[in-house]
C-alpha cells in the first residue's frame, strides 16, 4: 500500500477535503544530530531459537523476540542479533568539575568530560536525569562522538578524566568501554557514576578499562528497590563488592529520601556492611534529596537528618563520609583522620585549599587514600 | 450470497448504556468472514467494509452508519485511530483495516480531515506498510516522531505510571479509536487493545516487568487515554498465537475476524478468548498454564475500566454485497 492507494481509498469512502488538524511535519531521515539510532552488535547476549535473544548485560536478562527493546529503550533485537542503539551517539557533553560527580578523593580541582547517551536500565522516581535517562535515543537530541573523538576531546579540553555519568552508563556499555580504552591510550582516566545494576562478568572487563567508580546506593532494603527504583539491591550490592575487591577506586553516594530511605536502623547497617565489604577508608556521600521527577511531593532532605546519617556512618568505623548537594557546608571538606586537620576544604564544587602532599597530610603525614595525581 | 449468517445473541437494542450495551450489560462482536481473503492472499476492501458496517451495526444498535457513528463519537470530534505496527508488515494493524474504519467514520459524517491515523513513529508504520500522509485535506497518517507532534512536555504522573503521553492524543484528538492487532505476548500474555496504547506514552519499556501488570491498566486509566477512548477494534485478521509479539510464520493462523466492543476489558477478554482457541487448535496449553495470562485485565476490571461478564455477538459476513 502507498500513499495514494490510502488517499484514494479513503477518499473513494467519501472523506471530505479542508483543513482540520495542526499541522506536522516530518523528521529528515538523517541531520547533523542524528535521530537515527547507531546499529552496533551489543555484547553480552545469547542468542535464542526463533529469533529471540537473551540479554545478559544486567540482571534483568530480558528475553526479547525480533523487534524489541531492551528495558533500557537503547537495546534491540533486530531478526535474531542484538544491537545497541546509542553507541557513538552522546546525548548530553560537558566539561564539569569531577568533585560534580562527586569524586572526592580522584584528582580534586579538576575537570571531567562528561558524556552521556540516552537510557537506564531502572527507573528511579527521583531521578534527576529523568529527561535523558528515561527515554530512547529517538527522542533526545545527540551528535555522533566516536571513542576515538572523546579521548581526543578529553586531552584538547584540558580534562584529565572522562566520566560516563547523567544517565546508566552500563546502558551504553560497549561506547563507554571502547571510549575508555581509547582514553587510557592517552593518559586520560575513566570514571564511571553508576546504580551498579549490572552482571559481573560484564562488570570485570569492565574493572579492566577504567579507573574510578562511583556507585549510587540508593537504599538498603529490597523493598526500597523494588518500589522506588525498579530494580533489586542485591546485585548493586555485589557490584559494591567486586569494585571493592578490584584495584578500581571506589565512592558511594547514598541519596537521603525522606520518610522512604531515612530509617537510621538502615543507615546504620549500611555503613556496617560498607564498612565491612569495602573497608574504613571508602568514601560515603550521604546526598540531599530535591523534589524531581515522579516525586515532587516530598520536602527536601533536612540538612539535620543528613548531618544524622554521616554520624551514624562515622560511628560506624568510615572515615570520610561526606555530605552532598548542600553547598557550603563542612561536612563537604576532606578530614584528615590522623590529626583532624581539614586536608581539602571545598566550596561547592570548588577546591577552597589543598593540604594534600603527595597523598598524605601535610600536616601529619598520614596517607589519605584515593587517586590524587 | 446472503451476507449475515451465523449471528447470535443479537438484538436491536434501543436503550445505550456507556460501553453501547444493551440494558447497561457490555457487548463484544465479533464478526468473520473467510472470504475476507481474496484468492490472492490480500484483503478484499468490500468484504471489510461490510465487515465494518455490520460489526458496528450489532455493537450500537444502529443499522444507518451515521447514526451507528453518533452514537460513539460527538459532532465535529477529531478522531485518532491508534494502530499497532510495531511488528512490521507481516504482524501489524494492517493498513487496509486502518482505511476500512476511517472510511466508516467518514461515512459517519466526520470530516476526513478531521480523522488521523497514528502510532509511535512514522517508520514504524511506513514498515507495516502504510503511506504516510501529513496534509491538512484529507486522513492523515504519522507517528507521534513527526515534526510538530512529539510528546507533551509535562510528564502524567497517574498510580505508578510517570509517561509522557503523545501529543497527537492529547492535542490532536478528541475521541480514540484502539485499533489493535491481536498477537501473544510474552511477557504480558496477550496483546490487543488496552495494551495498545503503550505505543501512546514515550517509555514503554518501563513497563513490562510482572507481566505488564498493573501498568497496562493504569496507562489506559490515565487521563489522556479514559477521557477520548471511545471504541476497541482488534484486527483479528491474521493472529500471532503463540512465540509473540513478533511474528513467527508457523504461529500465525488467519482467524479472519474483527472484534468490536465500547468496553475495552471486554474486548479484551474476547481476544483472548480466540488466542486460547487457536492455541487450543494447536494444541498448546492455555496461557495460564503456561503461567502468563494476562493478569492486567483483572487489574483492569477491578479498576472499573470494563467488565470480563459481556454479551458476546458472533457474526459472519459472507463474500456477497
Amino acid at each position: 500500500m502507498n500513499r495514494r492507494s490510502f488517499l484514494r481509498g479513503a477518499a473513494g469512502a467519501g472523506l471530505a477535503l479542508g483543513a482540520g488538524l495542526p499541522a506536522v511535519r516530518l523528521r529528515p531521515a538523517a541531520s547533523p544530530a542524528g535521530p537515527s539510532p547507531s546499529q552496533v552488535e551489543a555484547r553480552y547476549y545469547v542468542k535464542l531459537p526463533d529469533r529471540e535473544i537473551e540479554c545478559r548485560l544486567c540482571p534483568r536478562s530480558c528475553r526479547l523476540g525480533d523487534k524489541e527493546r531492551g528495558y533500557c529503550g537503547v537495546r534491540e533485537n533486530q531478526g535474531g542479533a542484538y544491537y545497541t542503539l546509542v553507541y557513538g551517539k552522546a546525548c548530553t557533553l560537558n566539561v564539569d568539575p569531577i568533585e560534580k560527580k562527586p569524586f572526592f578523593h580522584v584528582l580534586p580541582g579538576t575537570t571531567a568530560l562528561s558524556m552521556a547517551t540516552a537510557g537506564c536500565n531502572v527507573n528511579c522516581k527521583f531521578c534527576q536525569n529523568w529527561e535523558i535517562s528515561q527515554v530512547r535515543p529517538e527522542q533526545v537530541d545527540h551528535f555522533h562522538l566516536s571513542p576515538e573523538a572523546a579521548a581526543a576531546k578529553a586531552v584538547s579540553s584540558g580534562c584529565p578524566s572522562i566520566a560516563y555519568t547523567y544517565s546508566e552508563p552500563i546502558v551504553f556499555f560497549e561506547y563507554m568501554y571502547d571510549t575508555a580504552r581509547q582514553a587510557r591510550s592517552r593518559g586520560v582516566r575513566s570514571l564511571v557514576v553508576t546504580g551498579g545494576y549490572v552482571n559481573p562478568g560484564p562488570l570485570a572487563d569492565l574493572l579492566g578499562v577504567v579507573d574510578a567508580v562511583k556507585v549510587d546506593l540508593k537504599g538498603f532494603s529490597e523493598g526500597f528497590y523494588k518500589a522506588y527504583v525498579r530494580g533489586a539491591l542485591g546485585p548493586v550490592l555485589e557490584t559494591v563488592r567486586a569494585v571493592a575487591a578490584s584495584k578500581v577506586w571506589l565512592e558511594v553516594v547514598y541519596l537521603v529520601i525522606p520518610t522512604l530511605n531515612d530509617r537510621p536502623e538502615d543507615l546504620r547497617a549500611m555503613a556496617r556492611w560498607l564498612h565491612d565489604t569495602a573497608g574504613p577508608d571508602v568514601p560515603v556521600h550521604f546526598s540531599r534529596f530535591h523534589p524531581m521527577y515522579l516525586m515532587k511531593n516530598l520536602p527536601p532532605t533536612p540538612v539535620s537528618t543528613l548531618e544524622a546519617a554521616r554520624e551514624t556512618a562515622l560511628a560506624q568505623g568510615l572515615r570520610f563520609v561526606y555530605i552532598g548537594n548542600v553547598p557550603g557546608h563542612e561536612a563537604e571538606s576532606t578530614v584528615c583522620p590522623g590529626c583532624r586537620q581539614t586536608v581539602i576544604r571545598r566550596l561547592g564544587y570548588a577546591v577552597d585549599t589543598s593540604r594534600l602532599k603527595k597523598g598524605q597530610c601535610a600536616s601529619c603525614g598520614t596517607a589519605i587514600p584515593g587517586i590524587w595525581a | 450470497m446472503a451476507s449475515a449468517g451465523g449471528r447470535r445473541g443479537f438484538d436491536r437494542a434501543r436503550q445505550k448504556g456507556h460501553h453501547g450495551s444493551a440494558m447497561g450489560r457490555p457487548r463484544v462482536v465479533v464478526v468473520k468472514s473467510s472470504a475476507v481473503w481474496t484468492p490472492a492472499g490480500t484483503l478484499d476492501p468490500a468484504v471489510l467494509a461490510r465487515m465494518f458496517a455490520r460489526g458496528l451495526a450489532d455493537l450500537t444498535g444502529e443499522r444507518d452508519s451515521a447514526q451507528a457513528a453518533a452514537a460513539i463519537f460527538r459532532p465535529g470530534e477529531r478522531v485518532g485511530i491508534k494502530v499497532n505496527t510495531i511488528g512490521g508488515r507481516a504482524i501489524s494493524t494492517r493498513p487496509e483495516v486502518a482505511r476500512a474504519l476511517a472510511a466508516w467514520i467518514a461515512g459517519g459524517g466526520t470530516a476526513g480531515r478531521d480523522i488521523l491515523v497514528w502510532d509511535r513513529t512514522s517508520r514504524e508504520l511506513r514498515d507495516a506498510g502504510y503511506a504516510i500522509s501529513t496534509g491538512r485535506s484529507d486522513v492523515r497518517v504519522f507517528g507521534t516522531d513527526a515534526g510538530g507532534a512529539g510528546y507533551e512536555n509535562s510528564l502524567t504522573d497517574h498510580l505508578d505510571v510517570g509517561s509522557l503521553f503523545s501529543r497527537i492524543l492529547t492535542e490532536f484528538v478528541d475521541a480514540s479509536v484502539s485499533l489493535a492487532i491481536l498477537k501473544d505476548h510474552g511477557l504480558a500474555g496477550l496483546t490487543a487493545g488496552m495494551k495498545n496504547y503503550f505505543g501512546a506514552i514515550h517509555n514503554p519499556n518501563k513497563y513490562h516487568d510482572d507481566g505488564c501488570d498493573p501498568f497496562v491498566a493504569q496507562v489506559f486509566d490515565a487521563p489522556p487515554v479514559k477521557s477520548r477512548h471511545r471504541l476497541t477494534v482488534v484486527d483479528a485478521l491474521t493472529v500471532q498465537f503463540h512465540r509473540g509479539p513478533s511474528y513467527h510464520a508457523r504461529w500465525a493462523a488467519k482467524f479472519g475476524g474483527l472484534i468490536f466492543s465500547r468496553d475495552p476489558v471486554a474486548a479484551d477478554h474476547a481476544g483472548w478468548a480466540v488466542l486460547e482457541r487457536l492455541r487450543r487448535d494447536a494444541g498448546l496449553p492455555t496461557l495460564e498454564a503456561e503461567g502468563r495470562e494476562p493478569s492486567y485485565l483483572r487489574t483492569a476490571e477491578r479498576m472499573g475500566l470494563g467488565t470480563s461478564a459481556a454479551e458476546v455477538v458472533e457474526t459472519v459476513v459472507g463474500a456477497g454485497p
